[in-house]
């Protein structure tokens, strides 16, 4: 059984490696390898769940081995399968091989043939990482990958301005929901200790007398959670994202954002139901946040104009459903809901383009008149009141759900433009002054170190605040992608500072995390040097500069780069993230938000930077300078001579 | 108020012609001519993509539009040496090339040699519409106008023009764009954004003219730039521009109507804009007037300041895979028509069969022949001269089946029993839910109960394609039971103005009108059948694309039933003997309908023929099944996932899947390397091997001395065929400007079109994966007659004359009796030379010619053994 836990881990892993390896051309090749990798994984998924079966349905939990312990810290390689995996893990399965073999012809002779398989192997690693993990921070893992493949397949028509926008978009979302996710992983390591298994989570609250945790802090957890969770399942107020999504090939939004990662929220919640129904304020919230989504996405349906937007929201609409029914207590209906949904809106979406012959015939096959006008607008009021309603509460009520109740302007609004501005005068302060400010505060510290004026520990919020400007002037710096790369790189350093100050016994885990950050950087810096090297940058800030296809190899380095920025799980730096958080904050709970903060907008600008130089479509205005006065050149030529052809 | 730079900016080079006046309507209507003309996508009229520019010659059009729209203007250069290297480009034709740039001797070499260096820039320019005035202002600000405009804009747009997938339609009867923006603005309690405070507000008050007016000032600022900033403006989303232009101009093409004109959707566009403007910088902003200066170098439209630059090296490359091309069916027939003198006069033949002049029909033809040599075939366009507007038995709205050039003045209906229609509505309810299932609780209710069924249906449908569950008839499956209603009882038109029905002596006219066009007077066969086409395919948003041309993207079945029963009515064929076409008691015309996708046939109206019965017919169909089975095996040879066996079994089963495949993106190849049109006897073409690539249209030359039908054929061929070969060229030569890149990502809007997400602009033109293996090489057309009949024809042709004089296609005419061949151009006609080493290949079967074949072959000849 474990052999098969592990098997189902890595089968998409070895699937993706595979690919990887193809030539890109090659479709054949790698329609065998995602073709087999796809039997393969269902195989062993039924192997697993028959096994699992004949055991009795127990909640089975398999370490691995630990990959990194220091003193209390211990990072396990944890997996678990329960009732709630076994649902899930089967209809990841069934869709995973449905799509693969949809997508061997649908894709057929597409450019982006490879990446495609490659993102969508990702994904399922990632998906079922997150289904089988035993513990939040290996979850929490599974999550990052599921985000970062999100992105890319979003933005996976790279030719054009929206689709790119629109990763970023959902990617923001994603990051800032993970906000919560990781401090949710550092409060359960420091609420539970040893105990964050999800295996031990239900043991944990069985003694109704004594929570294993301060009510506050289970509250805050639970929030943090929730916040996640919304996120993830577009839930509200993050229900906007989901139909701008809706970018990529029609089966990647299938699997995606109609079947399984829309899920992956109340996935989430059903892992962690004994923390967040111990309150029954949280519950409560839960309730709310299902029923306001129902409301505002059911009424956002209404005027969808394109059918994948409408596909969108109606499965938002029954994700809601499912936040109420878990709120509610009733998790095996969440499960029988979460299969049904997630296969209706995965047909739903893969035969959306049919709806033009559908309608045209169902238009056609009514002896009434058509399909528009017998829809009557309002048509959950009744009949008496539908056409004396107000024109006024008529048009607002349109107006709300046209601009999909106003939840984007007002994220928007709230968090995102303010960081923007923030950011852009940080970033118009001369460097300079910016330098010797920090040059100050440096020789302050050592100052004070020596003189042993006052303890380290209260240097660490200065530093603070610096990491979370520097993080800021990187997100508001427009002009210079260098900019972005070295106040994420400061921003990183001053963390590590921070925590030293903090706690100075944690050399170790700052040097772990060190060690994934500085390569990144240095990286991402040289490679963007290289790039960079014909191109008079600031002269056009904003165009998208395509270089994934001019310089296909340094933008690939550019990406590890970013990756290793934003810590993502195959860089040491994921884990010195956690580690960081958990050490130095062990005693300073406050520092775990700015240093959350700094992460996530990190993350967001260096997305940015990555888009503007690799995204696009190549023409002569990003082709090197050289050769565009070339053509110039031969233009004049050719117009000479056709001129005279004419005379 | 208005931020106002001082004039000194705006005045200097321009004072001359201060005095002319921005006229908003005249601009509209010159910026309008750039957008893109394709209306909703339930029916697809291909044209020229390059219409904007189809009053200069070919080369200059291609280079100016590459310019404005920021596209490619040929293929790679690599494109062109792999097709030297591998022999599709002759040396011959090089020199042709190179002989039409006029330009010395040395630099002729040194052009010749270009011709076989490496470009270094392999990249399209920049799109001067895109990346002009505005966006230099725009970059200057550091704002992202279009980011925030179009997402408010398509939506509101998307809702207005919706036909029937948003649940609430916002439009009310007869209100217009204007005034339903002004609505939802001024009388709502939660206002449209981004018009949430008062003054932003103000900006929508007046008339649209005013407002466009108001706005202009207060972000351009110099009036000698507004019709720049317009064309700036309404270029940065063409596919929905493009499709509010043609509502405007021809509201009709909506099912519901929709009343919107160019002039509000740009007075919203402009409000939202200066609204955003407002938000982000305040007051005061710099109008784009106060960033002339800087961006002085950018080429305004108006001053013709978008100098062509034509890649002389790539033109020569270009023209030289033409004329290989077009030499290669010229040399052939040539060499043809030296042997073949006119083998269908003698005797009688056994059937005779009418196709469309469709491309795809090509190969069915040679294989019926080559099956049974004593089967005739014609080519006419497929709504065989018969124009009107049809309206089926399950159509809630009547459609026109002609070509879109012609207005159709009569309606014809269907009727029919449809025993239960309840019944069966209940169960196609049921397997459609999934089109429905969007409400919350009755969502709720289906996800919980049918949810995981889907499972089954999704599997089912993705593994086992073929075998299908029942689902939607596709619009092309016409159902063979029902009656036309034909003859018009009485004058009175019906409330749209239209005449329901034909006359007698009208339908006389239509039926003799073809069969003298295709030269079919005499000698006719005891039975004629009449085949139209339609293409079935599921999944597919692009269907009305792969129907006929000629029916304006319809199936042509109405109009080959109406045929057939025309030309089978007594009273016609009295009217008909009495003008001299005398169609023996015992011919019978029999229509049907071919399924280019799936590669089968329906026949229709059978039972009439219990009073006339047409010995013979069973034997044809099982020839015209072997035939189609064959043509099945040569349409695989494109297919790369498709079966490899010689057997035409497999490849007839294999399209089938294809056609029936949710996930299949290419049903079929439709007109994909479309290359000659011939208009002239099929002795011309009957012994080639012309690899589907030809439009084959029937025209007997000795039949029309003054020209008159010649003309007829042609100005329906210039736009039809020219615009599918156009439309085609284009969309391959730069599909992500011209065609509407890869179908995987397309999202169906509102009935009307697609586009790539949820707030993306229309997508115009065709989609890769229709266009893929398409070798984009221009029309050459080739007509049968003598240069005089034809200078009277082409003098008649009026504006469709572009066509040939800016050569937009090739016009070619091979003399009837000396067999000369004569290339047109605007300033005559010139004799053609063709090197006399060239041999064309030949073979006895046609799939010993295309086996093995993955690219286009070129024109065989056929060696038959004839009985």
């Amino acid at each position: 059984m474990n052999g098969l836990l592990l098997a189902n881990q890595f089968i998409p892993l070895a699937g993706f490696l595979l690919i990887f390896l193809t030539h890109r051309y090659d479709e054949k090749q790698i329609a065998r390898i995602s073709f087999w990798c796809s039997h393969a994984l269902g195989l062993s998924i039924i192997g697993l769940l028959v096994l699992w079966a004949t055991a009795g349905f127990p909640n089975h939990e398999f370490e691995w081995f630990t990959l990194y312990s220091t003193g209390e810290y211990r990072f396990p390689i944890l997996f678990y399968l329960d009732r709630i995996g076994a649902v899930y893990l089967l209809c990841s399965g069934a869709i995973f091989s449905i799509i693969v073999k949809f997508c061997r012809v649908y894709l057929h002779r597409e450019s982006g043939y490879k990446r495609f398989f490659l993102t969508i192997f990702a994904f399922v690693f990632g998906l079922n990482l997150v289904i089988l993990s035993g513990s939040i921070d290996l979850l929490f893992a599974g999550w990052e990958i599921v985000g970062i493949s999100s992105f890319l397949l979003i933005a996976f028509y790279r030719h054009r301005v929206q689709p790119v926008r629109n990763a970023l978009r959902a990617y923001s979302v994603y990051r800032f929901c993970d906000i919560g996710l990781l401090l949710g992983a550092w409060m359960s390591h420091l609420l539970f200790h040893e105990s964050q298994h999800f295996s031990q989570m239900v043991t944990l609250f069985d003694n109704q007398a004594m929570p294993p945790a301060g009510y506050a802090s289970l509250f805050l957890l639970s929030v943090l959670i929730l916040i996640a969770a919304s996120g993830k399942s577009a839930q509200f107020p993050f229900c906007f994202w989901l139909p701008r999504a809706m970018e990529g090939p029609t089966p990647s939004s299938a699997i995606f954002y109609g079947a399984l990662s829309v899920h992956l929220g109340v996935f989430l919640l059903l892992r962690t139901t004994p923390i967040w129904t111990y309150h029954y304020f949280t519950r409560f919230t839960v309730l709310i946040i299902g029923m306001l989504t129902v409301i505002v996405s059911s009424l956002s349906e209404k005027t969808q104009s394109n059918i994948k937007g409408q596909i969108a929201y109606a499965s938002i609409t029954q994700v809601g459903l499912m936040f109420i029914e878990l709120a509610l207590g009733l998790e095996t209906l969440v499960l029988i809901h979460f299969a049904g949904n997630a296969f209706l809106r995965c047909y739903q979406l893969l035969v959306s383009p049919s709806i033009v012959a559908h309608l045209l015939r169902v238009e056609g096959s009514a002896d009434t008149d058509f399909y528009i006008r017998t829809i009557s607008r309002f048509e959950f009021l009744p009949v008496s009141i539908r056409d004396t309603l107000p024109a006024v509460l008529q048009n607002t009520l349109y107006v709300y759900s046209l601009q999909e109740g106003n939840l984007e302007i007002w994220i928007r609004d709230t968090f995102w433009e303010p960081l923007k501005r923030i950011g852009a005068v940080i970033s118009r302060v001369n460097p300079w002054f910016k330098l010797l400010n920090i040059g100050c505060i440096f020789a302050l510290t050592l100052l004070a170190v020596h003189a042993d004026y006052l303890n380290t520990r209260f240097l660490a919020a200065p530093t603070a605040l610096l990491m979370v400007l520097a993080s800021l002037n990187a997100f508001g710096a427009q002009r210079s992608p260098f900019h972005v790369w070295n106040a994420i790189g400061l921003s990183s350093v001053l963390a590590g500072v921070a925590v030293l100050f903090l706690n100075p016994a944690a050399s170790l885990d700052v040097i772990v995390f060190a060690s994934g950050i500085f390569p990144a950087w240095l990286l991402g810096i040289i490679v963007l040097a290289r790039l960079l090297r014909h191109d008079n940058f600031a002269y056009s800030p904003f165009d998208y500069r395509a270089m994934a296809e001019t310089h296909p190899k340094l933008s690939l380095f550019l990406f590890l780069s970013f990756l290793g920025l934003v810590g993502f799980p195959i860089s040491p730096a994921f884990l010195g993230e956690d580690l960081l958080l958990f050490h130095a904050s062990g005693h300073d709970p406050w520092f775990a938000l700015p240093i959350t903060l700094a992460f996530v907008i990190n993350g967001i600008a260096a997305a940015k930077v990555f888009q503007r130089l690799c995204m696009g479509r190549p023409s002569e205005l990003n082709a090197n300078a050289v050769a565009a006065e070339y053509i110039v050149t031969r233009g004049q030529h050719a117009i000479e001579t056709s001129k005279a052809h004419k005379a | 108020m208005a931020y106002r730079e001082p004039a000194i900016f705006a005045e200097d080079s321009r004072q001359s012609d201060h005095r002319q006046v921005f006229d908003l309507d005249v601009a509209l209507n010159r910026v309008a001519h750039w957008l893109p003309t394709q209306g909703p996508i339930k029916d697809f009229v291909h044209h020229n993509t390059l219409h904007a520019v189809q009053h200069l010659p070919f080369h200059e059009g291609v280079a100016t539009a590459a310019r404005v729209f920021g596209a490619r203007s040929y293929l790679p250069l690599e494109d062109y040496q792999r097709m030297y290297r591998r022999g599709r480009i002759k040396d011959f034709a090089i020199e042709w090339a190179l002989d039409r740039v006029d330009c010395g001797a040395i630099a002729r070499e040194q052009l010749r040699r270009r011709l076989f260096e490496n470009d270094d820039n392999i990249y399209p320019p920049v799109s001067l519409a895109n990346h002009g005035l505005r966006n230099a202002w725009l970059t200057r600000l550091e704002l992202d106008l279009n980011a925030m405009v179009h997402p408010v804009l398509f939506r509101l747009l998307g809702n207005f023009l919706d036909q029937g997938i948003s649940r609430w339609s916002l439009a009310k009867d007869g209100e217009s764009f204007w005034e339903c923006v002004l609505r939802l603005v001024h009388n709502s309690l939660l206002p449209l954004y981004p018009f949430s405070d008062r003054g932003t507000r103000e900006y929508l008050s007046g008339n649209p003219d005013q407002v466009v007016r108001n706005c202009l000032e207060r972000i351009v600022g110099d009036e000698q730039l507004y019709e720049q900033y317009l064309f700036e403006v309404l270029l940065s989303f063409p596919g929905w521009a493009g499709m509010v232009r043609i509502v405007e101009q021809n509201p009709r093409t909506l099912l519901a109507r929709r009343e919107i004109s160019l002039k509000e959707t740009v007075a919203v566009e402009l409000a939202i804009e200066l609204t955003f403007l407002q938000k982000k910088k305040g007051g005061h902003f710099p109008n784009v007037a106060a960033a002339v200066p800087e961006t002085g170098a950018i080429p305004l439209l108006k001053d013709g300041a978008i100098q062509s630059k034509i890649p002389v090296h790539l033109k020569v490359w270009h023209e030289a895979m033409e004329w290989s091309l077009h030499s290669e069916l010229l040399m052939a027939v040539n060499q043809n028509s030296r042997d073949v003198g006119d083998p269908v006069s003698g005797s009688t033949p056994k059937t005779q069969v009418l196709f469309c002049l469709d491309d795809r029909a090509c190969s069915v033809r040679r294989y019926l022949e080559e099956i049974d040599p004593a089967i005739e075939t014609f080519g006419a366009a497929g709504f065989f001269g018969i124009d009107f507007l049809y309206q089926g038995l399950d159509d809630a709205y009547p459609v026109a089946q002609c070509p879109v050039v012609i207005t159709p003045k009569h309606l014809i209906r269907e009727s029919g029993g449809n025993p239960d229609p309840n019944n069966k509505s209940r169960a196609e309810e049921w397997t459609n839910m999934h089109f429905t299932a969007h409400s919350m609780f009755r969502g709720w209710l289906y996800t919980q109960t049918l949810g995981i069924g889907y499972a089954a249906r999704m599997a089912w449908n993705v593994f086992r394609p073929a075998s299908k569950l029942p689902q939607i008839r596709s619009l092309s499956e016409v159902e063979s039971h029902s009656k036309l209603h034909l003859h018009r009882e009485n004058d009175e038109p019906t409330e749209d103005g239209y005449l329901l029905g034909f006359s007698y002596t009208e339908m006389a006219d239509k039926v003799g009108g073809l069969l003298r066009t295709i030269g079919l007077t005499r000698n006719f066969a005891p039975f004629v059948v009449v085949v139209a086409h339609g293409s079935s395919s599921v999944n597919n948003p692009y269907f009305a694309a792969y129907d006929c041309g000629a029916c304006a993207g319809k199936p042509g079945a109405p109009n080959a039933r109406a045929f057939a029963l025309m030309a089978n009515h007594e009273t016609v064929r009295r009217l008909l003997r009495e003008r001299g076409t005398d169609i023996p008691a015992t011919t019978r015309f029999i229509a049907a309908l071919h399924n280019t996708s799936k590669d089968e046939i329906t026949y229709f109206d059978l039972h009439l023929l219990a009073e006339h019965p047409a010995p013979g017919l069973h034997e044809f169909q099982k020839i015209m099944k072997k035939a189609l089975q064959r043509n099945a095996r040569e349409r695989c040879r494109w297919f790369e996932l498709g079966p490899k066996s010689p057997s035409n079994r497999k490849a007839h089963r294999h399209v089938l899947e294809r056609a029936s495949s949710i996930f299949e993106p290419r049903p079929e190849y439709n007109h994909s390397n479309n290359l000659y049109c011939i208009v002239g006897r099929r002795a011309l073409t009957r012994e080639l091997f012309l690899d589907r690539r030809a439009f084959l249209h029937s025209y007997a030359p000795e039949t029309d001395p003054e020209g008159s039908i010649i003309t007829g054929i042609l100005s329906a061929i210039f736009p039809v065929c020219g615009g599918i070969n156009l439309e085609y060229f284009f969309s391959r030569i730069d599909n992500s400007v011209y065609g509407s890149g890869t179908k995987l990502p397309h999202n169906v809007i509102g009935l009307l079109g697609v586009a790539n997400g949820v707030e993306g602009d229309l997508r115009t033109g065709l989609p890769s994966q229709m266009i893929e293996v398409h070798e984009p090489v221009r029309l050459l057309v080739l007509v049968e007659q003598k240069l005089g009949i034809l200078d009277k024809a082409i003098n008649r042709l009026g504006a469709l004359k572009e066509w040939i004089d800016n050569e937009w296609l090739r016009f070619t005419a091979s003399d009837p009796s000396t067999r000369e061949l004569f290339l047109y151009s605007k300033k005559g006609w010139d004799p053609i030379e063709l090197p006399d080493t060239y041999e064309i290949p030949a073979s006895t079967h046609s799939e010993k010619i295309f086996a093995g074949e993955t690219e286009t072959i070129p024109v065989h000849r056929l060696d038959r053994r004839h009985p």
